[in-house]
């Protein structure tokens, strides 16, 4: 039924061909795809009840205006995401409302609650930035039309969630005090957890199938180290220490811990001292999800109800 | 409840020709048009406007944008898999993996 063989797609996109319709995918390209898309769209999605949680502690209403702003286009992503699904013959009422909160593909520093203004605006600097360098690798490089003309508004509004961020690091940093130290306990814990969801490093990476079809450009490592470029220098300009330096013998930049370690869910701790663990017991930890997976999960399902009422109308 | 499609075109100036900018999906034309103008809030567009995708008539249907042949739903082993999802989509497990 397809078009083109698999050999034959994945040279054509690289040659610059871009896949508009579903009759020109193959099953390879097609179901990887929808892996991409799934993660995009749950990680949209599940970074709202995360923010939310924190954008209540705003310091201003002009603040929890701008919080909630950031709120609502997440959603809005999220949206725009599960929308291509469907074009790819997803349902995605079962996406949202039918799935266990288990099944969500999110990253595992989702599954966290942040739980004050300072963990709010460093997740907009350094995880919306994580957000912009995978987009962003996305939008450059993918072979979908359909995503790539829908990453225009994305990229736009993540780099407003970015700069949020940024400005509100500096100023609490800049305060100094309990203030600054706050800044510094949410990187602790949370600069760590961006660099791990990059994912395996490139010489044990299992193939995935998203570079032969041309789905992003970047392998995980190239994505790590474009993500620290710009998060290490920030940081280190408003005094906050992150574990990591360049290293100008080797021209990039290194983690001074062991990587990937252990977390302590319940003391929102990285256990460095406790050594290098293996990346099969990261999955197992991820796997197994974060404490606030369900909350997150059940706050978003909770329309069901309504739902339910408006389809027995 | 299935939700139809409607396509969300717009402009940023008046001698501006028209640009699709998205979708949203919308029970009715009124719901759309909110949908729409709360989505694509990106910009101060100077027009937007929404079409049902069903009213889009395509002149070389092979060459549509608007048309989407829905394939089979996808294999659950996606769908239900436990996550071990990175950000960018490269390691989510598929059912069966260790
Ligand atoms: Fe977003
Ligand atoms: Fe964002």
């Amino acid at each position: 039924m397809a078009r083109y063989t698999d050999e034959e797609l994945k040279e054509k996109v690289h040659n610059g061909f871009i896949v508009e319709y579903p009759d020109e995918m193959t099953e390879g390209y097609r179901n990887a795809l929808i892996v991409q898309l799934l993660v995009q769209a749950d990680t949209e999605l599940i970074s709202a009840p995360a923010y939310f949680g924190a954008a209540k502690d705003a310091p201003s209403t002009n603040t929890m205006v701008s919080a909630t702003a950031i709120i609502q286009d997440e959603l809005a992503h999220a949206n725009i995401a599960y929308r291509l699904l469907e074009d790819l013959g997803m349902d995605k009422e079962q996406l949202v409302y039918g799935r266990q909160a288990h099944e969500f593909k999110h990253p595992y520093g989702f599954d966290h609650p942040l739980e004050n203004w300072a963990e709010l605006v460093v997740a907009n600097g350094l995880y919306d930035r994580a957000g912009i360098t995978l987009l962003g690798d996305v939008f450059k490089n993918t072979s979908y039309g359909p995503l790539k003309r829908a990453l225009v508004k994305v990229d736009q509004e993540e780099t407003f969630h970015l700069r949020h961020g940024e400005m509100w690091m500096k100023r609490l940093s800049a305060a100094g005090g309990e203030a600054k130290e706050s800044i510094q306990r949410a990187v602790d814990w949370m600069f760590p957890m961006a660099v791990e969801w990059f994912g395996l490093p490139d010489d044990m990476k299992r193939h995935s199938g998203q570079l032969d079809y041309k789905l992003k450009g970047m392998t995980n490592d190239e994505l790590r180290q474009t993500w620290m470029q710009s998060t290490v220098p920030l940081c280190e300009s408003i005094g906050i220490e992150v574990p990591a330096h360049w290293d100008e013998g080797r021209e990039r930049f290194v983690l001074d811990y062991a990587f990937p370690c252990e977390y302590d869910e319940d003391e929102k701790r990285w256990l460095m001292d406790e050594g290098e663990i293996s990346w099969s017991q990261v999955f197992e930890r991820w796997k197994g999800r974060g404490p606030a997976n369900k909350r997150f999960v059940e706050s978003i399902q909770e329309g069901r109800a309504f739902r339910g009422m408006l389809e027995a109308a | 409840m299935k939700e139809p499609v409607y396509e969300v075109f717009a402009r940023k100036a008046r001698e501006e020709p028209l640009r699709h900018i998205g979708f949203i999906n919308a029970t009715d034309d009124d719901l759309a048009r909110v949908y729409a103008w709360k989505t694509y809030d990106e910009q101060n567009w100077a027009e937007m406007c929404v079409i049902p995708r069903s009213a889009i008539i395509p002149v070389d249907p092979g060459e549509s944008q608007f048309v989407t042949a829905n394939a089979p739903a996808t294999e659950d082993s996606i769908v239900h898999a436990r996550a071990t999802g990175a950000y960018g989509g490269s390691d989510v497990a598929i059912k069966g993996d260790a």
